[in-house]
């Protein structure tokens, strides 16, 4: 076996396709932030049902979380975007990729909700009802702020896995970072340059987000005690 | 419907290489990452900086920019690694990044007061981690590391992409025969469900009578 010549680094091509790269951040950043803000309404509606409601609702929420919580998330994606045209829904790869994340990660926003109104103590509903709250009231101004609180730092795991997990509506032709660093790799065959870079940029992306995540933590506990 | 039953003994190959790749990244990854937890809280600082900062930046990488990057990244430099074992490398990494983050709660969640008592009995820092506080330790690790399990049974759906077979990409063969990707998606979907939903009530089950003390 003839050893390999020895590999030339070729920067200027991280350098070329440097801004598309930021751009492809820049979208993983908002496709995050959307799929996360919709999921978590989803997830905290899905919580409060089961709180709220009765045997029925409660069976179908749980079996709505096990079931997208304990399949892939490629699968889910390939669902929508592969599947359910047979059926006479088709969406874009945006629609697709963006309704599967949301989906898949308002699964685990449900669990994560529903632990929070149950962590919330019994004693501040019977207070909440003898200070002449309806349910309703008792659950938007007493119960759910709590909840939320005794539920962040849960969330704030759950959104660093989705900007991660983002990277796979790349599968579909979604375009984030992932499919940009791709999109340069298999033109200008900088591999290594280029998905090393990539790599770069999400863990600056990851680690900026738990270091912002920990700090809103720490001030929610502050304002709190 | 009735193009399900002639693809499912293809799909259930599938699931069967599925369970392969998991229990070989399974095998490696996990003795790596147990390596790796250990150093993290061994008394050698250096070590377990170091450690605690490569465990940092694998975790914050996407498992699919880990696999492109072994299979498409690691050929410019001369290293060929077939699908297969790229896939357990890269997905070894993920598996044993994430598993020394378990070792490493599992351990530093045991009372201080269990080495201060063990230091003071005599025992060396080796022997305090053998004896006292590693099997107190195992019992908070293993709900954490069954959980674990799960994701990274979902998560060898994504070594189709770079052409592994296993369940996903016998289901993409299917659908390139049959172009009936509800059904089959559908059916892998349901396959998965019957490997990770077991071990998901597993790991809740092992939370409620190992997690607390």
């Amino acid at each position: 076996m003839t050893p390999a010549p020895a590999y030339t680094f070729e920067w200027a091509a991280v350098w070329r396709g440097l801004p598309y790269l930021l751009q492809g951040a820049g979208l993983t950043i908002v496709i995050s932030a959307v799929a996360m803000a919709l999921a978590a309404a989803l997830g905290l509606a899905l919580a409060v049902a089961t709180q709220t409601g009765g045997r029925i609702v409660r069976s179908a929420v749980d079996a709505y979380v096990e079931l997208f919580r304990n399949t892939p998330l490629l699968i889910q994606i390939f669902i929508v975007y592969f599947g359910l045209p047979q059926l006479g829904v088709r969406l874009s790869p945006f629609l697709s990729g963006l309704s599967a994340l949301v989906l898949y990660a308002a699964a685990y926003n449900a669990e994560i909700f529903r632990a929070g109104l149950e962590a919330v103590p019994r004693g501040q509903h019977e207070a909440a009802q003898s200070c002449g709250l309806s349910p309703a009231q008792a659950l938007r101004f007493v119960i759910v702020p709590q909840a939320l609180r005794i539920a962040f730092p849960a969330l704030g795991n759950n959104l660093v896995s989705l900007v991660k997990n983002s990277s796979l509506v790349s599968t579909i032709g979604m375009v984030e970072l992932m499919f940009v660093a791709n999109d340069i790799s298999f033109n200008n065959f900088r591999t290594f340059e280029i998905y090393g870079t990539t790599a770069v940029l999400y863990v600056m992306l990851v680690l900026a987000l738990t270091r912002v995540l920990h700090a809103a933590e720490m001030r929610m506990a502050r304002v709190a005690s | 419907m009735s193009v399900l039953w002639p693809s499912l003994p293809y799909l259930l190959r599938g699931a069967a290489s599925t369970v392969v790749l998991a229990l070989a990244v399974l095998a490696v990854g996990s003795a790596l990452g147990l390596a790796l937890g250990l150093l993290r809280v061994v008394p050698w600082r250096v070590a377990a900086g170091a450690v605690g900062w490569a465990v940092e930046v694998v975790r914050a990488v996407p498992l699919l920019l880990l696999l492109f990057f072994v299979f498409f990244g690691l050929p410019a430099l001369g290293v060929r690694i077939p699908t297969f074992p790229a896939a357990v490398l890269a997905m070894s990494l993920w598996m044993a990044a994430n598993t020394a983050e378990v070792v490493r709660g599992g351990v530093q969640s045991i009372p201080r007061g269990q080495y201060e008592a063990a230091r003071s009995l005599g025992l060396g820092w080796l022997r305090t981690l053998r004896f006292v506080i590693l099997p107190q330790a195992m019992r908070r690790m293993l709900p954490p590391f069954v959980g674990l399990c799960t994701i990274l049974v979902k998560d060898t759906s994504l070594a189709a992409i770079i052409g592994v077979f296993e369940l996903t990409r016998a289901a993409q063969e299917t659908i390139e025969r049959t172009l009936r990707s509800f059904e089959i998606y559908g059916a892998a979907a349901v396959i998965y469900f019957a490997l990770c939903f077991p071990l998901t009530r597993l790991a809740a089950r092992l939370e409620l009578r190992l997690g607390r003390p």
